[in-house]
């Protein structure tokens, strides 16, 4: 393989090399980072935990259930504890900063999240007084809290009579070992805000939005999701009892069709610059065909030149393949801060690395075949005519 | 001297525009090795047809083309391109350089289809190029060379892998008088120094002056052969 002749040929017209090469660089990159969203919105749903419930209202979710279901569902066969979560849905100075909040019952929260660890205060520190909360540690990089520090919340859903804002003290912060289990959320006492409510001091809808349920330890998870809903299946408000998965499912299917549409995109794209670099090899092929006709006439073989050409396709696609690669892991860290809300998963994996390299390979061996098929059929006399 | 080229009732026929050309008719030629032709004859007459069939760059239609001991007539593909690698060097009229190789790269391409280190492609290329006179353009592009030089390298490129046979197609074609000159004294010097069977297919009597035969051919068949008795007073 004439290596050399390789290289000068692909950087015969850097221009279009560089294009050609510039559009696979930003399809690779474009599709590693919606795989790695794909990924990141599965990584959710295979991590979930499988001793969890969660059980919501059989209308939808945004229909809040009444507190005494709690203690029902506690007394439901195979039932090991009930957490109530309520989405608090807080503004922190500017409705840009989005993160996510909940009212849990604290006491209990640890005990059904084995996946997370406290980096800084405890449990007990939480515990202390009813205005603690405690927030992931990425939550806290982003807005350099610290156990200690006091984070003011405008209510949307549960405004304050007064307009001043909820005040929540940092008591904690924790990390997760699960992609199941974000580090951009804060938790806080659900018996706050319920206090809260039953005075009189907040507007909003009583009640609980989901109860998390941790199943006993040999209890079968079809037969107390059955035995949940059966419970209330007369009222006076019916339930639906999910897995952690399916719950998480629910989730990606609010997106819509989403996954679908970044993966739509993703294919599109792809075959799009297929054909870029599919047009550059014919015209690469085509001025190159008085070379070709002397290549043969010094006695290279229909395989060896056809190799060439399919090679320099691979190899065009494989710099920019590469570079988009690149770009993507460079960028992995920015886009996380950005998507992470919406998809804690979200990472570039080796798998997604490996798999833009493939298939920025794939695409140039695709695109070099149809030029080295006309290689092959290419008379060597008409070849060393031609004015190419 | 042994029979280097042996064609025996050799016709290549082309169809163009509904018509058909007998390009070559029931050819029958002898070639000695060791020998320089001088292909000769009007436009039409078969001349590049010939030499494009003895190089294997083409099949007959009918008839046996015998080179060395090989029937190129009867093999083809990778095998026939195999075969022109070892055993023919062509010098074309245009040149026919790879315009992205430098001169010593061009010499050195026929010598990748051998099994040879770098360093002994790299040296077989270097004196292929002195041996032309141009062992101070070897880093140079074509386009960074004369007519002549191009030609030489390309010269230097047919002698590389040291085939026996050269076949050049109208080689001073697009050289002036001087340069022409330059590039026929090269091919004789390869005829008599290292005993190259070279064949040359030219409408310049004075390019023929340099060859010891000369060969005319008309309307694809075989004319007079002429025994150049003054082969040496080109140079």
């Amino acid at each position: 393989m004439p290596i050399r002749l390789l290289f000068r040929n692909m950087f015969s017209h850097p221009v279009r090399t560089i294009l050609t090469s510039l559009s696979v660089m930003i399809a690779v990159f474009l599709l590693c980072v919606l795989d790695a969203a794909n990924r990141g919105l599965d990584a959710a749903v295979a991590n979930a935990s499988r001793t969890r419930l969660w059980v919501q209202s059989a209308v939808s979710l945004f229909v809040n259930l009444p507190d005494s279901y709690e203690a029902k569902i506690a007394t439901v066969p195979g039932v090991d504890d009930v957490l109530r979560f309520q989405w608090f849905g807080g503004v922190y100075q500017d409705p840009s900063n989005f993160f996510a909040q909940f009212a849990v019952d604290a006491a209990k929260w640890h005990a059904s999240y084995p996946e997370v660890r406290f980096v800084d205060g405890s449990l007990s520190d939480w515990e202390a007084a009813r205005t603690n909360c405690i927030i992931g540690q990425d939550l806290a990089r982003q807005f350099n809290w610290k156990v200690g520090d006091r984070i003011p919340l405008i209510g949307t859903i549960f405004p304050r009579v007064d307009d001043s804002a909820w005040d929540f003290t940092v008591a904690g912060i924790y990390e997760s070992n699960s992609t199941n289990v974000d580090q951009l959320t804060m938790y806080f006492h659900y018996d706050y805000l319920y206090e809260s409510l039953d005075t009189g001091a907040v507007g909003g809808p009583l009640g609980v939005g989901v109860y998390l349920t941790r199943l006993a330890p040999d209890a079968n998870r079809d037969n107390v999701i059955a035995g949940i809903e059966g419970f209330f299946e007369n009222g006076p408000q019916r339930v639906r009892a999910t897995t952690e998965a399916e719950f998480q499912r629910q989730f990606i299917t609010m997106l819509g069709s989403v996954p679908t549409l970044l993966s739509s995109i993703g294919a599109s794209v792809l075959f799009a610059i297929f054909f870029a670099v599919l047009n550059t090899m014919l015209m690469a092929a085509r001025e190159r065909t008085r070379d070709i006709g002397i290549l043969k006439s010094l006695g290279f073989s229909n395989g060896r030149i056809s190799m060439l050409l399919v090679t320099e396709a691979m190899m065009l696609c494989m710099i920019g393949g590469g570079i988009g690669v690149l770009f993507a892991v460079l960028c992995e860290a920015p886009l996380w801060s950005v998507l992470v809300a919406f998809i804690p998963g979200f990472q570039i994996e080796n798998t997604v690395i490996v798999q833009g390299l493939l298939l920025a390979g794939g695409l140039g061996l695709a695109a070099g075949l149809l030029p080295a098929w006309r290689v092959r059929r290419l008379d060597p006399v008409t070849a060393l005519r031609s004015e190419g | 001297m042994a029979t280097a080229i042996d064609i025996r009732s050799v016709t290549k026929t082309y169809s163009r525009g509904g018509e058909t050309l007998h390009v070559l008719d029931e050819l029958d030629l002898e070639m000695a090795g060791g020998t320089f032709y001088a292909l000769m004859g009007p436009s039409g007459s078969g001349k590049t047809t010939l030499l494009n069939l003895i190089g294997g760059l083409d099949h007959p239609d009918s008839g046996q083309i015998l080179v060395g001991d090989t029937r190129l007539d009867q093999i083809e593909g990778s095998q026939l391109a195999q075969w022109r690698a070892e055993n023919v060097g062509f010098v074309f009229q245009g040149f026919n350089l790879l315009p992205v190789l430098t001169a010593r790269e061009n010499v050195e391409l026929p010598l990748l289809l051998a099994p040879l280190s770098r360093r002994q492609r790299r040296a077989q290329a270097e004196r292929a190029l002195e041996l032309v006179g141009l062992a101070d353009r070897m880093a140079h592009k074509p386009k960074e060379l004369s007519g002549g030089q191009e030609q030489r390298v390309a010269i230097a490129r047919a002698i590389a892998s040291d085939p026996q046979v050269i076949l050049a197609d109208e080689p001073t074609g697009d050289l002036d008088r001087t340069t022409a000159d330059a590039v026929l004294e090269a091919l004789q010097r390869l005829n008599r120094e290292l005993d190259k069977t070279i064949l040359m297919v030219t409408h310049d009597p004075q390019a023929a002056s340099y060859a010891d035969e000369t060969i005319h051919l008309d309307k694809g068949k075989l004319g007079r052969i002429e025994h150049n008795q003054t082969a040496t007073a080109g140079n």
